[in-house]
Protein backbone atom coordinates (compact mmCIF):
# COMPACT_ATOMS: atom_id res chain seq x y z
CA UNK A 1 0.00 0.00 0.00
CA UNK A 2 0.98 3.57 -1.03
CA UNK A 3 2.48 5.25 2.11
CA UNK A 4 0.00 8.34 3.41
CA UNK A 5 1.30 11.80 1.89
CA UNK A 6 2.67 13.74 4.95
CA UNK A 7 2.46 17.67 4.66
CA UNK A 8 5.24 19.70 4.81
CA UNK A 9 4.74 22.57 6.83
CA UNK A 10 7.18 25.81 7.22
CA UNK A 11 5.79 27.78 10.14
CA UNK A 12 7.07 31.30 11.18
CA UNK A 13 6.79 31.80 14.54
CA UNK A 14 7.75 34.85 16.29
CA UNK A 15 10.20 34.42 19.31
CA UNK A 16 8.04 35.96 22.33
CA UNK A 17 4.84 34.54 21.63
CA UNK A 18 3.93 31.51 19.21
CA UNK A 19 7.27 30.27 19.14
CA UNK A 20 6.80 29.98 23.36
CA UNK A 21 3.59 28.37 22.65
CA UNK A 22 5.53 26.13 20.35
CA UNK A 23 7.73 25.20 22.91
CA UNK A 24 5.27 24.73 25.64
CA UNK A 25 3.46 21.89 23.72
CA UNK A 26 6.81 20.77 23.46
CA UNK A 27 7.62 20.25 27.28
CA UNK A 28 4.24 19.91 28.66
CA UNK A 29 4.27 17.12 26.32
CA UNK A 30 0.95 17.64 24.31
CA UNK A 31 1.32 15.78 20.91
CA UNK A 32 0.74 16.82 17.21
CA UNK A 33 1.65 15.90 14.21
CA UNK A 34 5.52 16.54 13.19
CA UNK A 35 5.11 17.88 9.77
CA UNK A 36 6.30 21.02 10.66
CA UNK A 37 9.38 23.14 10.56
CA UNK A 38 9.49 26.07 13.07
CA UNK A 39 11.52 29.08 11.66
CA UNK A 40 11.39 31.38 14.60
CA UNK A 41 11.83 35.26 13.52
CA UNK A 42 11.89 38.29 15.98
CA UNK A 43 7.85 39.10 15.21
CA UNK A 44 4.98 38.47 12.72
CA UNK A 45 5.94 41.85 11.37
CA UNK A 46 9.19 41.25 10.26
CA UNK A 47 7.87 38.34 7.77
CA UNK A 48 8.16 39.44 4.41
CA UNK A 49 5.88 38.39 1.93
CA UNK A 50 8.68 37.12 0.31
CA UNK A 51 9.21 34.66 2.96
CA UNK A 52 5.80 32.78 2.38
CA UNK A 53 6.67 32.89 -1.61
CA UNK A 54 9.92 31.58 -1.01
CA UNK A 55 8.34 28.69 0.88
CA UNK A 56 5.96 27.95 -1.32
CA UNK A 57 8.83 27.79 -3.84
CA UNK A 58 11.51 25.50 -2.00
CA UNK A 59 8.18 23.05 -2.12
CA UNK A 60 6.41 23.70 1.27
CA UNK A 61 2.73 22.12 1.21
CA UNK A 62 1.71 24.80 3.57
CA UNK A 63 2.68 28.00 5.22
CA UNK A 64 1.61 29.08 8.41
CA UNK A 65 2.47 32.62 9.99
CA UNK A 66 2.02 33.12 13.94
CA UNK A 67 2.67 35.97 16.46
CA UNK A 68 1.29 37.32 19.42
CA UNK A 69 -2.69 38.15 20.07
CA UNK A 70 -3.04 42.07 19.25
CA UNK A 71 -1.98 44.34 22.09
CA UNK A 72 0.43 41.68 23.28
CA UNK A 73 3.13 42.01 20.71
CA UNK A 74 6.74 42.67 22.00
CA UNK A 75 7.35 45.50 19.72
CA UNK A 76 3.74 47.22 20.73
CA UNK A 77 2.31 46.92 17.05
CA UNK A 78 4.77 44.64 15.02
CA UNK A 79 1.80 42.19 14.77
CA UNK A 80 -0.64 44.80 13.41
CA UNK A 81 1.67 45.81 10.58
CA UNK A 82 1.80 42.14 9.79
CA UNK A 83 -2.01 41.86 9.99
CA UNK A 84 -2.30 44.12 6.98
CA UNK A 85 -0.08 42.76 4.94
CA UNK A 86 -0.24 39.59 5.17
CA UNK A 87 -4.21 40.36 4.38
CA UNK A 88 -2.70 41.54 1.06
CA UNK A 89 -0.49 38.44 0.21
CA UNK A 90 -3.62 36.07 1.08
CA UNK A 91 -5.58 38.09 -1.67
CA UNK A 92 -3.04 37.88 -4.25
CA UNK A 93 -2.27 34.71 -3.86
CA UNK A 94 -5.94 33.44 -4.16
CA UNK A 95 -6.25 36.01 -7.01
CA UNK A 96 -3.95 33.83 -8.83
CA UNK A 97 -5.75 31.17 -8.27
CA UNK A 98 -3.68 29.40 -5.81
CA UNK A 99 -5.48 26.83 -3.12
CA UNK A 100 -6.07 29.12 0.00
CA UNK A 101 -6.20 26.07 2.01
CA UNK A 102 -2.41 26.13 1.94
CA UNK A 103 -1.96 29.28 3.81
CA UNK A 104 -2.68 29.98 7.36
CA UNK A 105 -2.07 32.69 9.66
CA UNK A 106 -2.72 32.51 13.92
CA UNK A 107 -2.33 34.48 17.09
CA UNK A 108 -0.91 32.16 19.60
CA UNK A 109 0.58 33.01 22.90
CA UNK A 110 3.28 31.65 24.93
CA UNK A 111 0.36 30.27 27.09
CA UNK A 112 -1.51 28.67 24.21
CA UNK A 113 0.33 25.17 23.66
CA UNK A 114 -2.43 23.82 23.40
CA UNK A 115 -4.31 26.27 20.72
CA UNK A 116 -0.65 25.70 18.55
CA UNK A 117 -0.87 21.93 18.57
CA UNK A 118 -4.67 22.03 17.52
CA UNK A 119 -3.91 24.53 14.68
CA UNK A 120 -1.28 22.17 13.78
CA UNK A 121 -3.42 19.24 13.53
CA UNK A 122 -6.52 21.02 12.12
CA UNK A 123 -3.40 22.34 8.83
CA UNK A 124 -2.22 19.09 8.63
CA UNK A 125 -5.11 16.95 8.03
CA UNK A 126 -6.56 20.07 5.49
CA UNK A 127 -3.43 19.88 3.65
CA UNK A 128 -3.61 15.78 3.49
CA UNK A 129 -6.32 15.38 0.76
CA UNK A 130 -4.79 18.24 -1.08
CA UNK A 131 -1.57 16.13 -2.02
CA UNK A 132 2.06 18.05 -2.27
CA UNK A 133 1.82 21.55 -3.32
CA UNK A 134 3.54 21.75 -7.24
CA UNK A 135 1.93 24.81 -8.19
CA UNK A 136 5.00 27.54 -7.08
CA UNK A 137 7.48 24.75 -6.30
CA UNK A 138 10.53 25.82 -7.87
CA UNK A 139 10.86 23.77 -11.28
CA UNK A 140 14.17 24.39 -13.26
CA UNK B 1 -10.11 72.67 -23.13
CA UNK B 2 -6.18 72.59 -22.89
CA UNK B 3 -4.52 74.98 -24.75
CA UNK B 4 -1.38 74.33 -26.47
CA UNK B 5 -0.18 77.63 -26.94
CA UNK B 6 -0.28 78.01 -23.14
CA UNK B 7 0.72 75.03 -22.49
CA UNK B 8 3.94 76.63 -24.14
CA UNK B 9 3.96 80.03 -22.99
CA UNK B 10 3.75 78.49 -19.56
CA UNK B 11 7.17 76.42 -20.47
CA UNK B 12 9.04 79.40 -22.22
CA UNK B 13 8.29 81.63 -18.96
CA UNK B 14 10.03 79.19 -17.16
CA UNK B 15 12.90 78.43 -19.25
CA UNK B 16 13.91 82.45 -19.60
CA UNK B 17 13.54 83.42 -16.26
CA UNK B 18 15.52 80.27 -15.84
CA UNK B 19 13.28 79.23 -13.11
CA UNK B 20 13.54 75.26 -13.78
CA UNK B 21 16.50 72.99 -14.95
CA UNK B 22 14.59 71.63 -18.34
CA UNK B 23 11.41 70.55 -19.15
CA UNK B 24 10.49 67.11 -19.51
CA UNK B 25 7.46 66.85 -21.70
CA UNK B 26 6.14 65.42 -24.42
CA UNK B 27 6.93 65.51 -28.26
CA UNK B 28 6.59 63.97 -32.01
CA UNK B 29 8.78 61.20 -32.66
CA UNK B 30 10.14 60.56 -35.70
CA UNK B 31 8.79 57.43 -36.19
CA UNK B 32 5.11 58.07 -37.22
CA UNK B 33 2.39 59.73 -34.69
CA UNK B 34 3.41 58.30 -31.44
CA UNK B 35 4.73 60.87 -29.17
CA UNK B 36 8.27 60.51 -27.44
CA UNK B 37 9.63 62.60 -24.12
CA UNK B 38 10.76 65.87 -24.60
CA UNK B 39 13.75 67.28 -22.58
CA UNK B 40 13.35 71.35 -23.45
CA UNK B 41 16.25 73.41 -22.39
CA UNK B 42 16.13 76.27 -24.42
CA UNK B 43 12.93 78.84 -24.27
CA UNK B 44 12.79 78.63 -28.43
CA UNK B 45 12.82 74.13 -28.17
CA UNK B 46 9.18 74.57 -26.29
CA UNK B 47 7.78 75.12 -29.59
CA UNK B 48 8.69 71.39 -30.42
CA UNK B 49 5.77 70.43 -27.03
CA UNK B 50 2.66 68.83 -27.92
CA UNK B 51 -0.06 67.38 -25.97
CA UNK B 52 -2.53 64.99 -27.85
CA UNK B 53 -4.52 61.88 -26.60
CA UNK B 54 -1.58 59.61 -27.82
CA UNK B 55 0.53 61.38 -24.55
CA UNK B 56 0.20 58.19 -23.07
CA UNK B 57 3.77 57.52 -21.02
CA UNK B 58 3.97 58.25 -17.59
CA UNK B 59 7.55 60.66 -17.24
CA UNK B 60 7.57 60.84 -13.61
CA UNK B 61 9.99 57.97 -13.58
CA UNK B 62 12.46 60.48 -15.30
CA UNK B 63 12.59 61.74 -11.38
CA UNK B 64 13.85 58.41 -10.94
CA UNK B 65 16.62 58.68 -13.23
CA UNK B 66 17.19 62.73 -12.38
CA UNK B 67 18.19 62.32 -8.55
CA UNK B 68 20.38 59.51 -9.37
CA UNK B 69 22.20 61.58 -12.04
CA UNK B 70 22.11 64.88 -9.32
CA UNK B 71 23.43 62.53 -7.04
CA UNK B 72 26.65 61.80 -9.12
CA UNK B 73 27.25 65.39 -9.96
CA UNK B 74 30.01 67.71 -7.89
CA UNK B 75 28.42 71.24 -8.28
CA UNK B 76 24.41 70.53 -8.59
CA UNK B 77 21.80 72.64 -11.01
CA UNK B 78 19.98 73.03 -7.49
CA UNK B 79 16.76 74.30 -9.40
CA UNK B 80 13.82 72.61 -9.69
CA UNK B 81 12.73 70.16 -12.75
CA UNK B 82 9.68 71.07 -14.90
CA UNK B 83 7.39 67.89 -15.69
CA UNK B 84 4.71 67.73 -17.28
CA UNK B 85 1.95 65.55 -15.54
CA UNK B 86 -1.69 63.81 -16.16
CA UNK B 87 -3.78 62.95 -13.27
CA UNK B 88 -2.57 59.50 -13.13
CA UNK B 89 1.33 60.61 -13.30
CA UNK B 90 0.64 63.38 -10.78
CA UNK B 91 -0.46 60.93 -7.97
CA UNK B 92 2.96 59.08 -8.88
CA UNK B 93 4.62 62.17 -7.82
CA UNK B 94 2.65 62.17 -4.75
CA UNK B 95 3.52 58.73 -4.09
CA UNK B 96 7.00 59.86 -4.41
CA UNK B 97 6.94 62.62 -2.13
CA UNK B 98 5.31 60.81 0.27
CA UNK B 99 7.55 58.26 0.45
CA UNK B 100 10.14 60.94 0.86
CA UNK B 101 12.29 60.34 -2.65
CA UNK B 102 11.87 63.29 -3.62
CA UNK B 103 11.22 66.95 -2.50
CA UNK B 104 8.77 69.18 -3.44
CA UNK B 105 11.04 71.99 -3.88
CA UNK B 106 13.25 69.67 -6.68
CA UNK B 107 9.87 69.75 -9.08
CA UNK B 108 8.09 72.41 -10.67
CA UNK B 109 4.92 70.81 -12.29
CA UNK B 110 3.02 71.58 -15.34
CA UNK B 111 -0.54 69.70 -14.40
CA UNK B 112 -2.50 69.12 -17.20
CA UNK B 113 -6.44 67.66 -17.09
CA UNK B 114 -7.42 64.94 -19.08
CA UNK B 115 -10.93 66.74 -18.81
CA UNK B 116 -13.52 64.46 -20.15
CA UNK B 117 -11.61 61.70 -21.76
CA UNK B 118 -8.24 60.81 -21.25
CA UNK B 119 -5.39 58.78 -23.03
CA UNK B 120 -6.50 56.43 -26.14
CA UNK B 121 -5.58 52.80 -25.87
CA UNK B 122 -3.31 52.14 -29.06
CA UNK B 123 -4.28 48.99 -30.25
CA UNK B 124 -7.86 49.40 -29.75
CA UNK B 125 -7.23 52.62 -32.07
CA UNK B 126 -5.20 50.78 -34.73
CA UNK B 127 -7.93 47.89 -34.71
CA UNK B 128 -10.51 50.85 -34.72
CA UNK B 129 -9.55 52.26 -37.98
CA UNK B 130 -8.73 48.63 -39.73
CA UNK B 131 -4.94 49.19 -40.54
CA UNK B 132 -5.56 52.81 -42.05
CA UNK B 133 -3.00 55.96 -41.23
CA UNK B 134 -3.78 57.86 -38.25
CA UNK B 135 -2.44 61.57 -39.10
CA UNK B 136 -3.95 63.40 -36.48
CA UNK B 137 -5.51 62.78 -33.08
CA UNK B 138 -7.30 65.34 -31.06
CA UNK B 139 -9.73 65.64 -28.19
CA UNK B 140 -12.88 66.15 -29.20
CA UNK B 141 -15.62 68.78 -27.58
CA UNK B 142 -17.32 66.81 -25.29
CA UNK B 143 -16.16 63.31 -24.76
CA UNK B 144 -14.71 61.50 -27.90
CA UNK B 145 -12.09 61.87 -29.89
CA UNK B 146 -11.19 63.49 -33.49
CA UNK B 147 -9.60 61.09 -35.15
CA UNK B 148 -7.62 62.38 -39.28
CA UNK B 149 -7.01 59.71 -41.75
CA UNK B 150 -6.32 60.04 -45.49
CA UNK B 151 -10.17 59.21 -45.86
CA UNK B 152 -11.06 62.70 -43.51
CA UNK B 153 -11.60 63.36 -40.01
CA UNK B 154 -14.39 60.59 -37.57
CA UNK B 155 -15.35 61.29 -34.31
CA UNK B 156 -14.90 58.75 -32.14
CA UNK B 157 -16.62 58.12 -29.14
CA UNK B 158 -14.31 57.77 -26.25
CA UNK B 159 -15.95 54.19 -24.95
CA UNK B 160 -14.53 52.83 -28.21
CA UNK B 161 -10.61 54.11 -27.79
CA UNK B 162 -10.55 55.13 -24.41
CA UNK B 163 -7.92 53.20 -22.32
CA UNK B 164 -9.04 50.89 -20.00
CA UNK B 165 -7.57 52.48 -16.66
CA UNK B 166 -8.37 56.42 -18.20
CA UNK B 167 -12.52 54.41 -18.21
CA UNK B 168 -11.53 53.43 -14.16
CA UNK B 169 -9.74 56.44 -13.61
CA UNK B 170 -11.14 58.19 -10.44
CA UNK B 171 -9.55 61.41 -11.17
CA UNK B 172 -8.99 63.17 -14.23
CA UNK B 173 -7.17 65.72 -13.50
CA UNK B 174 -3.77 66.42 -11.45
CA UNK B 175 -3.74 66.29 -8.03
CA UNK B 176 -0.77 67.89 -7.12
CA UNK B 177 0.63 70.75 -9.47
CA UNK B 178 2.48 74.31 -9.66
CA UNK B 179 0.34 75.50 -12.56
CA UNK B 180 -2.70 73.57 -13.84
CA UNK B 181 -4.13 73.74 -17.74
CA UNK B 182 -8.02 72.85 -18.19
CA UNK B 183 -10.71 72.08 -15.87
CA UNK B 184 -11.02 69.94 -13.24
CA UNK B 185 -14.24 67.52 -14.18
CA UNK B 186 -16.42 66.45 -11.81
CA UNK B 187 -16.76 62.82 -13.43
CA UNK B 188 -16.74 59.89 -11.37
CA UNK B 189 -16.69 56.02 -13.12
CA UNK B 190 -19.14 53.73 -12.52
CA UNK B 191 -17.11 50.97 -11.07
CA UNK B 192 -13.27 52.09 -10.62
CA UNK B 193 -12.75 48.10 -10.45
CA UNK B 194 -14.89 47.38 -13.85
CA UNK B 195 -12.11 45.30 -15.10
CA UNK B 196 -11.43 43.22 -12.53
CA UNK B 197 -14.75 41.43 -12.60
CA UNK B 198 -14.68 39.09 -15.01
CA UNK B 199 -11.36 37.89 -13.74
CA UNK B 200 -12.92 37.80 -9.67
CA UNK B 201 -16.21 35.98 -11.33
CA UNK B 202 -13.77 32.89 -12.59
CA UNK B 203 -13.36 29.95 -10.18
CA UNK B 204 -9.94 29.74 -8.83
CA UNK B 205 -8.59 26.92 -11.18
CA UNK B 206 -9.61 29.13 -14.05
CA UNK B 207 -7.88 32.08 -12.57
CA UNK B 208 -4.92 29.70 -12.42
CA UNK B 209 -4.75 28.36 -15.39
CA UNK B 210 -5.18 31.58 -16.84
CA UNK B 211 -1.97 33.03 -14.59
CA UNK B 212 -0.19 30.58 -15.20
CA UNK B 213 -0.18 30.45 -18.87
CA UNK B 214 0.45 34.06 -18.59
CA UNK B 215 3.22 34.32 -16.18
CA UNK B 216 5.04 31.41 -18.22
CA UNK B 217 5.52 33.76 -21.27
CA UNK B 218 7.94 36.35 -18.94
CA UNK B 219 11.13 36.45 -20.17
CA UNK B 220 12.12 38.63 -17.50
CA UNK B 221 13.37 40.73 -19.35
CA UNK B 222 12.38 43.64 -16.62
CA UNK B 223 11.20 46.25 -18.59
CA UNK B 224 8.18 45.71 -16.60
CA UNK B 225 10.04 47.12 -13.60
CA UNK B 226 12.34 49.83 -15.27
CA UNK B 227 9.86 51.73 -16.78
CA UNK B 228 7.67 51.82 -13.37
CA UNK B 229 8.42 55.28 -11.24
CA UNK B 230 7.71 53.49 -8.11
CA UNK B 231 10.52 50.66 -8.44
CA UNK B 232 13.52 53.08 -7.48
CA UNK B 233 15.32 50.52 -5.39
CA UNK B 234 18.71 50.11 -5.98
CA UNK B 235 18.57 46.95 -5.13
CA UNK B 236 16.31 43.97 -6.30
CA UNK B 237 15.09 41.23 -4.57
CA UNK B 238 15.00 39.09 -7.77
CA UNK B 239 18.64 40.32 -8.80
CA UNK B 240 21.20 37.94 -7.81
CA UNK B 241 24.27 38.83 -10.32
CA UNK B 242 25.66 41.67 -7.37
CA UNK B 243 26.14 39.01 -5.00
CA UNK B 244 29.88 38.91 -5.92
CA UNK B 245 32.31 37.23 -3.33
CA UNK B 246 35.69 38.39 -2.78
CA UNK B 247 38.17 37.80 -0.34
CA UNK B 248 36.67 40.76 1.52
CA UNK B 249 33.63 39.65 1.80
CA UNK B 250 32.37 38.97 5.52
CA UNK B 251 30.00 36.36 6.80
CA UNK B 252 27.74 39.08 7.12
CA UNK B 253 27.36 40.29 4.32
CA UNK B 254 27.50 36.77 2.96
CA UNK B 255 24.34 35.83 5.28
CA UNK B 256 22.79 38.94 4.08
CA UNK B 257 22.55 38.09 0.53
CA UNK B 258 20.39 35.14 0.05
CA UNK B 259 19.15 34.24 -3.36
CA UNK B 260 15.85 34.40 -3.66
CA UNK B 261 14.96 33.67 -6.85
CA UNK B 262 16.47 32.60 -9.96
CA UNK B 263 17.47 33.97 -12.43
CA UNK B 264 16.26 31.96 -14.97
CA UNK B 265 12.38 32.71 -16.49
CA UNK B 266 10.55 29.61 -15.49
CA UNK B 267 7.13 29.49 -14.09
CA UNK B 268 7.85 29.05 -10.96
CA UNK B 269 10.39 31.97 -10.42
CA UNK B 270 8.35 34.02 -12.64
CA UNK B 271 5.82 33.58 -10.42
CA UNK B 272 8.25 34.82 -6.89
CA UNK B 273 8.98 37.85 -9.60
CA UNK B 274 5.42 38.98 -9.79
CA UNK B 275 3.93 38.57 -6.95
CA UNK B 276 6.79 40.53 -5.12
CA UNK B 277 6.87 43.10 -7.67
CA UNK B 278 2.92 43.22 -7.10
CA UNK B 279 2.69 42.97 -3.74
CA UNK B 280 5.77 46.00 -3.13
CA UNK B 281 3.36 48.02 -5.33
CA UNK B 282 0.51 47.70 -3.18
CA UNK B 283 -0.79 51.20 -2.25
CA UNK B 284 1.82 53.11 -4.61
CA UNK B 285 0.85 51.59 -7.64
CA UNK B 286 -1.05 54.48 -9.54
CA UNK B 287 -2.13 52.63 -12.57
CA UNK B 288 -0.34 54.76 -15.31
CA UNK B 289 -0.39 51.44 -16.90
CA UNK B 290 3.27 51.77 -17.54
CA UNK B 291 4.33 47.95 -16.72
CA UNK B 292 1.66 46.56 -18.95
CA UNK B 293 2.12 49.15 -22.16
CA UNK B 294 5.89 48.39 -22.37
CA UNK B 295 6.02 44.06 -21.62
CA UNK B 296 6.47 42.83 -24.87
CA UNK B 297 4.69 39.59 -24.24
CA UNK B 298 1.25 41.42 -23.55
CA UNK B 299 1.26 39.94 -19.74
CA UNK B 300 -1.90 41.75 -18.04
CA UNK B 301 0.43 42.83 -15.71
CA UNK B 302 -2.13 45.80 -14.87
CA UNK B 303 -4.37 42.87 -12.90
CA UNK B 304 -2.54 42.16 -10.19
CA UNK B 305 -1.64 45.84 -9.52
CA UNK B 306 -5.34 46.54 -9.22
CA UNK B 307 -6.20 43.69 -7.57
CA UNK B 308 -4.17 45.36 -4.74
CA UNK B 309 -5.29 48.20 -5.22
CA UNK B 310 -9.03 47.46 -4.75
CA UNK B 311 -7.97 45.37 -1.42
CA UNK B 312 -6.33 48.74 -0.29
CA UNK B 313 -9.39 50.46 -0.90
CA UNK B 314 -11.96 47.45 0.27
CA UNK B 315 -10.16 46.13 3.48
CA UNK B 316 -8.25 49.68 4.68
CA UNK B 317 -9.99 52.22 3.24
CA UNK B 318 -6.88 53.54 1.25
CA UNK B 319 -6.95 55.34 -1.82
CA UNK B 320 -3.15 55.73 -3.39
CA UNK B 321 -1.45 59.04 -4.05
CA UNK B 322 -4.15 61.39 -2.98
CA UNK B 323 -1.89 62.65 0.04
CA UNK B 324 1.24 62.62 0.53
CA UNK B 325 1.42 63.83 4.23
CA UNK B 326 -0.42 60.61 5.09
CA UNK B 327 1.59 57.35 6.24
CA UNK B 328 1.77 54.98 3.29
CA UNK B 329 -0.53 51.43 3.04
CA UNK B 330 1.89 49.06 4.96
CA UNK B 331 3.54 51.40 7.13
CA UNK B 332 0.01 52.28 9.31
CA UNK B 333 -2.66 50.08 10.76
CA UNK B 334 -5.98 50.82 12.08
CA UNK B 335 -7.16 49.16 14.97
CA UNK B 336 -10.34 47.48 12.96
CA UNK B 337 -8.85 46.47 10.48
CA UNK B 338 -10.03 42.83 9.34
CA UNK B 339 -8.67 40.11 11.20
CA UNK B 340 -11.01 37.54 10.00
CA UNK B 341 -8.96 35.26 8.16
CA UNK B 342 -7.00 34.75 11.31
CA UNK B 343 -7.56 32.31 13.29
S1 LIG C 1 7.96 43.36 -19.22
FE1 LIG C 1 6.80 41.46 -19.52
S2 LIG C 1 8.32 39.92 -20.20
FE2 LIG C 1 9.47 41.68 -19.36
S3 LIG C 1 9.81 41.07 -17.21
FE3 LIG C 1 7.92 42.33 -17.24
S4 LIG C 1 6.27 40.82 -17.45
FE4 LIG C 1 8.17 39.76 -17.98
S1 LIG D 1 3.06 49.10 -11.49
FE1 LIG D 1 2.67 49.66 -13.63
S2 LIG D 1 0.77 50.87 -13.53
FE2 LIG D 1 1.58 50.79 -11.45
S3 LIG D 1 2.83 52.64 -11.20
FE3 LIG D 1 4.22 50.98 -11.90
S4 LIG D 1 4.29 51.15 -14.16
FE4 LIG D 1 2.49 52.35 -13.43
S1 LIG E 1 6.67 39.85 18.98
FE1 LIG E 1 5.11 38.40 18.61
S2 LIG E 1 4.07 39.42 17.02
FE2 LIG E 1 5.52 40.94 17.49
Amino acid sequence: MAEEFEPKIVAFLCKWCSSAGSDLAGVSRMEYPPNVVPITVMCSGSISPLYILSAFNKGADGVLVSGCHPGDCHYIKGNLYARRRIALVKELLEFIGFEPKRFQMSWVSAAEGSKYTQIIKDFVSQLKPLGPQTELRRNL
Amino acid sequence: MVNLEELKENAKELLKQEKVKYIIGYKRGTNGLMPVPAFIKKPEDVENLIWDPLCIYNLTRFLVDEKRKKAKQKNPDERPVGLIVKGCDSRAVNVLLQEKFINREDIYIIGISCENTGVVDEKKLVKKLKGKKVKKIEFGKKNGFIVSTEDGQVEVPSSEILAERCQECIAHFPVVYDVLLGEKPKRKPDNPFKSLEKMESLSREERWTFWKEQLDKCIRCYACRSTCPMCYCDECVVDTINFAVTADTTAEEKAQKIKWVEKSPVLSENFVYHFIRAIHLAGRCIDCGECERVCPLDIPLRFLNKKLEKEAKELFGYDVGFDPDRPSLVSCFKEEDPEDFIR
